[in-house]
């Protein structure tokens, strides 16, 4: 994983740099709409894509969230 | 949501100048413990952390828009030394009128004793306000409509829900008044002004007007509809793929390169959204002036409240280029203004 996203999502969500794995679980806890808007301003910035809110919320882990910024790059 | 490209009408005024501004707040600072009997406390750090407002001014009961407008009209037109009777446009931008009629500018003509020699309309918009703004009234000034014109721009948090957290923090109050004049000889603005009408359910006061039946929209829940809604997600994806290529529009209209503005103006949005926005422009950090901490969100009013609090002396004494990003875009050329301020309502 890119550092510069590993740290900020770590930021984003207000944990540990070692916890920012695929298998990390988005729950209601961790990932409120300050983590979704944080995530959203993140990609943006780092790989210049557009990612939805909604489509975000409906993630289950950050490993889908990677997938959400590979399938919008192919789509640029 | 729109990823579409955006892009904006392309428009310069000549010979018009700026030739001063006041503010005009509430005295009431509303801090964020104010909340606390609303939300946790962590719940307020969160939304702080993100739109960066520490206090905000709040009107009084009984304050509208149209007072602080007023009072700011009255001492830009005093400190100028204008007659009213030379006043030929008066233009009043906000969400927050006085009544649905007639229109507060035609009041506000009256209680400023304007002749009857000077057009004086309303105009419905927020965040953009100030820029459309100044572009329509330096574009009717330069057909020879008038040679001295007002523009007071303002709102009130009049339909914030205060048991809305995505809101209820946000908004502040303020009335502004710019004076403008032809004056041959002053340069030119230029303006990149677009919208984009599908967002439009996203900020909204459904039941504000004389449409009745609302259309079903599942994100209103069981909402009080007379409040104002945001969908702060849809407006942060719009704002970061509409603002970017304004700005690049803007700069590339006007021939000028980033390093030769000596401000960018933001509507005070979100402290977040404008640290990204800036970001994402490339623009110089210490030449984004911010305020919200002071007085949130002020709709319309942003713009000019920023340059009277954060580049007051400045404006007065310098030839200052300003870029302003209302979210239809805008710039100016802004040679000295007589008068810069802010006074208390």
């Amino acid at each position: 994983m890119d550092d510069r996203f590993v740290e900020g999502i770590a930021e984003a969500m207000e944990i540990g740099h070692e916890e920012v794995t695929p298998d990390l679980e988005l729950t209601r806890d961790n990932w409120n709409s300050l983590a979704i808007v944080s995530t959203i301003a993140l990609v943006d910035e780092l790989y210049d894509v557009m990612l939805s809110g909604p489509a975000l919320g409906r993630c289950a882990t950050l490993g889908d969230v990677m997938a959400l910024i590979e399938k919008a790059k192919g789509n640029k | 949501m729109t990823n579409a490209a955006f892009s904006g009408i392309c428009a310069t005024s000549r010979d018009v100048s700026l030739a001063g501004v006041v503010c005009a707040v509430p005295s009431q600072v509303v801090t964020n413990e104010y909340f606390e009997k609303e939300f946790s406390k962590s719940d307020i750090a969160d939304i702080v952390k993100m739109i960066g407002v520490k206090e905000r001014r709040w009107v009084n009961p009984g304050q509208t828009t149209s007072d602080l407008c007023l009072l700011a009209a009255r001492t830009l037109i005093s400190d100028l030394g204008w007659s009213a009777q030379d006043i030929g446009l008066l233009v009043l931008v906000t969400q927050t009128p006085d009544y649905a009629l007639p229109a507060s500018a035609c009041v506000l003509h009256g209680l400023l004793g304007l002749g009857t020699n000077c057009a004086a309309f309303d105009v419905n918009l927020g965040c953009s306000g100030y820029v459309y703004g100044l572009w329509m009234v330096s574009q009717l000034m330069q057909a020879h409509s008038a040679r001295r014109a007002l523009l007071l721009v303002g709102d009130t948090s009049f339909y914030n829900d205060t048991t809305d957290r995505s809101t209820a923090l946000l908004f502040g109050d303020a009335g502004t008044a710019t004076a403008l004049e032809m004056q041959e000889g002053a340069g030119e603005w230029h303006f990149v002004v677009g919208t984009d009408g599908h967002g439009a359910r996203n900020l909204i006061v459904p039941k504000s007007g004389t449409r009745q039946e609302i259309p079903r929209d599942e994100r209103m829940g069981n909402r009080d509809l007379s409040k104002l809604f945001m969908d702060g997600g849809e407006i942060f994806n719009f704002t970061l793929s509409a603002v970017p290529p304004l700005g690049h529009a803007l700069f590339e209209y006007s021939h000028a390169s980033i390093e030769s503005f000596d401000a960018f103006l933001f509507h005070q949005a979100n402290t977040f959204m404008l640290k990204h926005l800036a970001r994402k422009l490339k623009l110089p950090v210490d030449r984004v002036p911010m305020n919200m901490e002071r007085f949130g969100n002020t709709s319309s009013a942003s713009i000019p409240l920023l340059m009277c609090d954060k580049l007051g002396e400045r404006l007065r004494l310098e030839d200052m280029r300003l870029a302003m990003f209302g979210f239809g875009v805008g710039y100016s050329w802004a040679t000295p203004m007589r008068v810069v301020r802010i006074v208390e309502l």
